[in-house]
């Protein structure tokens, strides 16, 4: 059985870096740590034996070490096999993981399972079964040479297959289904040789020679992609799922192998143009697919670069290699380098020249580059010769190969110098240390002007455009400036008119940091360098002047914490000390005080009082009213509200009006006796 | 047949049950069911590690192509989806029902969303990022370059590889453990719009001008970037070397982030006293001595954990912040603070406005009345007013005394 569609997953899922088409790389250690990753059984078995099998096979074509599931596959196998109710598919699948693990499986199993197998092969309706349980025939043939696996009616069986072809090359899944897939195609081969080597008796002629053309159809359908690789597509998604291209292309290749080498018609490759064989391989490089031998009949030879990336300075060598696509070493042959582009150009001289061959790591050398290319980026074409023309009819070279190639160096800056001018008179000028550490400071005002120039020249002496000459003026708010340095010739030169730049400058006067850019790809020494700072002083903004923009908040800035706020409360009027207060209210009772002693001195005497019972009575009463009065005076000043007070005080005065009626009239009448007496 | 076709809508609506009761919610906000559409399914193995790694951490991926006429986003008025993963960057038109109106509605009922672009972007995939914020360069001839710091190879000479290591400080966005190989991009640019720094309603849109960015490829390299590269004048003698780029991990981390496994935040039990007291008052007076207390969580990708900041702020705002104070925290969730209620009357709120860089936006508001003192909550014995005091009981006690005097002296 050829390769799996595991292992292809797992290749294509470690595509490596580079842009593979040229380059052919072998299997490494990440391919191995991606495959443990992608197949990582679960609590020591895999989900299922298809995967068991992926996961199997891709150990096993990477040389890693299998994970200890073998007991538990191995015993899911035996079950399968001797189960009568597994299906053909676990069947094919319990097969293939048993070719690997060498399980201990039974003959009796085995030949129930080929019985199951074959009854399979008769009622089968659907590609699928036929693949499955074919398939299955095979692997038992592989692995136990006791039991027979011929199939009896291989014609027709044939012939059944064959009936779901379509006129393009492509095939159907099963006969109720319209849809036809290239992967189908890829499946009916390999089904179909697998039915011509279990076949007992001889096979129909005539029919393989149908099949060979529904080949030759089915390579009309082919893609191609921009750089010559060719492959198959498959439009169609069905119940097995989508095929993509390299699984579709990959079991095209798998069946038209199995089919040419099972059925005698090698030729049937010759039909293939030798190109289409060629792009294959080139799509299965792209991937990173090494492929085995017997895929292809006519070896496509690979040229490949190891770097395409050359340095001038450090004098690399242009280095070729010559593969077969499978990685294994080429013929004898020579390469030659026929033409040098650069780039733009379509016409370029023939040089012819040839590349000295390293018999010990299998390079071909070129020691110089040739004449003339200096850095920049070209376009080589090589061209193999094979030195054995017997070789011709194996190998095939492909004609000539173009390979774009950069070649990088060192860029010499010279005379780098920062001048301030004034009108055409010097103010300052400095010398600047390209590419290196500069602190230019200057300053200067509207009236005058900048000048930076510099050379540029490549390691030939001629002169360089690279592909950023920029100057970068940064206003200490982040207002930036960039002005493209132009030149002539070798000579870069950029003046700056601040007259004219005021309005470009949205009259921010200040600092502004000076920077310069100069890149390129092919400049191993690209640079961007602080210069240092000019301190400009601009004239006053007018009202009607633009905005400067507003620049984009700094993201930490703007999702920090903010400034605590506290309130501020009103601050209480200000009161004099207590002592004080304390104080004052002493001296308030002086007057009273005063009072009662001038009562007392005066001699005062209460002789007037009633003597007799009621009116005294009322009297004292009336005193009496007045004192609660007072009271309440002194309650509604410690608790008492203005309502409650009220309603008291209306209470007690009515009383009060009564007894001091009564008492004051009392007295009235007295004085009024006294004055009559 | 009328039976048939009621235990099919009765079977569908279970179906549909078990979907909802299994997709995005308050409870459990990292994304479940997401949607990835890709213009070729060889995507989605030239991918596989980016997929695989969302598979593991439990996402239910439904790989379609773009322009499969069977993609609805929504049914019945309910999303079917909780993420939409675009790795189409040359889709014209996209199949069934979904266009740009779609996929921002999706976004605006607070659904996550991964853009990739690269230099054959549509015009479909450059006005859903201009709906954004976000614009791709509109020339289809511009690369990315960068002459100062880029992936050295022996293949590629134009240093549109670009090595980046320049990574936003944020914990959130790219996970505590540190990324220590450079990022390797190959694609567009873009630029955001300064205005435009987080969707309100917390969904999470994620645009990359490489579609690379998330591939498997990248392996080893060599960066040669300025601070990394060892030279002497002006030849580079070393660089560094790389075994794997760091696009993996900052793919992966930046996927843990939009689909909110990280940085989700939710406030609760929110909740204000006097201090001293336990139970929330209607209304405060002026010069209250208060308590405020809220319970930040953040999503870990399975449970709530207690969120550990120190910048949690509160505001007592009417019209503009009247206090603004950090609040601590017990490190068990619990933010608390106190402070006394500004001699300002009306209607405040309590404000927390918490926009921190990756995390969601928790935006907390309370009202609350705030009265002044009343007639009687005023100060009674004022000592300075003693000598007035004084003198008006000291006139009370001598009028009595002269009522006596002058009613009965003789």
């Amino acid at each position: 059985m050829a390769r799996s569609l595991g292992f292809i997953i797992v290749l294509l899922a470690v595509t490596s870096i580079c842009d593979a088409v040229a380059i052919f790389h072998p299997i490494s250690e990440s391919h191995r740590s991606a495959a443990l990753e992608l197949f990582s059984p679960a609590a020591g078995s895999f989900s299922g034996l298809e995967e068991a099998y992926e996961a199997l096979r891709t150990f096993e074509v990477l040389g890693i070490e299998k994970p200890d599931t073998k007991d538990h596959t191995c015993n899911s196998v035996v079950d399968t096999l001797s189960s009568s109710s597994s299906n053909l598919k676990d069947l094919y699948h319990s097969l293939r993981v048993n070719g690997l693990l060498k399980c201990k499986t039974s003959k009796e199993a085995l030949t129930g399972t080929v019985s199951r197998l074959k009854g399979g092969v008769k009622e089968a309706t659907t590609l699928l079964d036929y693949y499955y349980s074919v398939g299955g025939l095979l692997l038992v043939k592989d692995q136990s040479s006791e039991v027979d696996v011929l199939l009896g009616n291989a014609d027709g069986i044939l012939r059944s297959i064959k009936a779901l072809s379509q006129s393009d090359g492509r095939w159907r899944y099963s006969s109720n289904n319209p849809a036809s897939s290239t992967y189908a195609a890829g499946v009916a081969l390999e089904t179909l040789s697998g039915v011509i080597s279990l076949a007992a008796s001889a096979i129909d002629e005539n029919l393989i020679g149908t099949l060979k053309n529904d080949i030759v159809k089915l390579f009309d359908s082919i893609e191609k992609y921009d750089d010559g690789a060719y492959y198959f597509d498959d439009k169609v998604i069905d119940a097995s799922g989508h095929q993509g291209p390299l699984s579709a292309t990959s079991a095209v290749v798998r069946g038209l192998t199995t089919f040419a080498s099972t059925s005698g018609t090698l030729n049937v490759l010759y039909t293939i143009p030798e190109e289409k064989i060629l792009g294959l391989a080139r799509f299965f490089l792209g991937v990173g697919v090494p492929g085995n031998s017997k895929d292809l009949v006519s070896v496509p030879l690979i040229l490949s670069l190891p770097a395409t990336v050359l340095s001038l300075t450090s004098n690399d060598k242009l280095k070729v290699r010559v593969n077969t696509v499978l990685g294994s070493i080429a013929p004898p042959l020579s390469v030659k380098l026929m033409q040098v582009f650069s780039s733009g150009s379509k016409d370029a001289p023939v040089l012819k020249e040839e590349l000295k061959f390293d018999p010990k790591e299998a390079i071909h050398t070129m020691d110089a580059l040739p004449e003339g290319v200096d850095i920049g980026e070209y376009v080589f074409a090589f061209e193999i010769v094979l030195s054995d023309p017997e070789d011709k009819r194996k190998y095939a070279t492909g004609g000539r190969t173009k390979v774009p190639i950069h070649v990088t160096g060192v860029v010499g800056v010279d005379n780098a110098k920062l001048t301030l001018l004034e009108g055409d008179s010097v103010e300052s000028e400095k010398k600047l240390n390209l590419p290196g550490k500069n602190d230019v400071a200057l300053s200067a005002n509207h009236l005058q002007k900048l000048h930076l120039s510099f050379l540029l020249t490549t390691p030939l002496g001629k002169p360089f455009k690279p592909h950023q000459a920029l100057f970068k003026l940064r206003h200490e708010t982040g207002v930036e400036h960039i002005f493209v340095v132009g030149n002539s010739g070798k000579q870069f030169k950029i003046a700056l008119d601040f007259l004219g730049l005021v309005e470009k400058f949205f009259y921010l006067s200040g600092q502004y940091d000076i920077e310069l850019i100069v890149g390129d790809a092919a400049m191993e020494n690209s640079f961007l360098q602080p210069l240092g700072y000019v301190e400009l002083d601009l004239p006053k903004v007018p009202e009607k002047a633009t905005r400067p923009p507003s620049q984009a908040v700094d993201p930490y800035l703007r999702y920090g914490p903010k400034a605590e706020i506290n309130h501020i409360f009103r601050v209480p009027e200000k009161r004099p000390p207590q002592e004080v207060s304390f104080a004052f209210l002493g001296l308030v009772f002086v007057p009273f005080l005063v009072f009662l002693i001038g009562l007392l001195r005066l001699g005062v005497n209460l002789k007037n009082f009633p003597t007799s019972t009621v009116p005294a009575t009322f009297a004292i009463l009336f005193h009496g009213g007045i004192a609660a009065v007072l009271l309440l005076y002194v309650f509604f000043w410690l608790k008492l509200d203005l309502f409650t007070t009220l309603k008291a005080l209306g209470v007690i005065g009515i009383f009060l009006m009564f007894v001091g009626h009564s008492t004051l009239s009392h007295i009235a009448s007295v004085s009024v006796k006294v004055k009559s007496a | 047949m009328a039976n048939f076709s009621i235990a099919t809508v009765f079977i569908a609506s279970i179906s549909l049950l078990f979907a909802l009761s299994n997709s995005f919610s308050l409870e459990n906000p990292t994304d479940r069911r997401i949607l990835v559409l890709v213009d070729d399914l060889a995507l989605k193995s030239s991918h596989s590690i980016f997929f695989s790694s969302l598979q593991t951490r439990g996402f239910e991926l439904d790989f379609k192509l773009s322009d499969d006429p069977k993609i609805a986003l929504q049914r019945y008025g309910q999303y079917l989806y909780d993420g939409l993963i675009l790795f189409s960057p040359t889709i014209e038109r996209f199949g069934g029902s979904l266009d740009v109106a779609a996929i921002l509605d999706f976004v605006d009922s607070g659904k996550d969303l991964i853009v990739a672009a690269d230099a054959s972007a549509s015009d479909l995939i450059r006005n859903i990022a201009a709906e954004c914020g976000v614009d791709f360069d509109e020339d289809s001839s511009a690369v990315v370059i960068d002459h100062g710091s880029y992936a050295v190879s022996g293949t590629e000479g134009d240093h549109t590889l670009i090595a980046a290591d320049d990574f936003i400080q944020s914990d959130v966005l790219l996970g505590t453990t540190k990324i220590e190989a450079p990022v390797l991009f190959k694609g567009i640019g873009h630029s955001l719009n300064p205005a435009n720094s987080l969707a309100r309603n917390n969904a999470r849109v994620l645009f990359s001008g490489s579609l690379d960015l998330f591939s498997n490829k990248y392996e080893i390299f060599c960066s040669s970037s300025n601070h990394q590269c060892k030279r002497q004048g002006a030849q580079i003698i070393t660089c560094n070397r790389y075994a794997k780029s760091g696009n993996q991990q900052f793919v992966t981390e930046l996927s843990k982030w939009v689909f909110h496994e990280r940085g989700h935040l939710k406030a609760v039990n929110v909740r204000h006293h006097r201090v001293g007291e336990t139970d929330e008052p209607a209304i405060y007076r002026i010069n209250d001595d208060l308590e405020y207390l809220v319970e930040i969580y953040e999503w870990s990708g399975s449970s709530w954990e207690p969120y550990v900041a120190n910048d949690v702020q509160i505001q007592f705002y009417m019209m503009s912040p009247y206090v603004l104070k950090t609040m601590s925290t017990d490190k068990k969730g619990l933010y608390r603070t106190s402070f006394k209620v500004p001699d300002v009357y009306g209607v405040f709120q309590f404000k927390v406005e918490y926009q921190r860089l990756g995390y969601t936006s928790l935006s907390l508001a309370k009202q609350i009345p705030v009265r002044p003192f009343r007639h009687n909550e005023y100060e009674r014995f004022i000592p300075t007013a003693f000598p007035y005091y004084g003198a008006s009981f000291s006139t009370m006690a001598a009028f009595f005394i002269f009522s006596f005097v002058y009613l009965y002296s003789k």
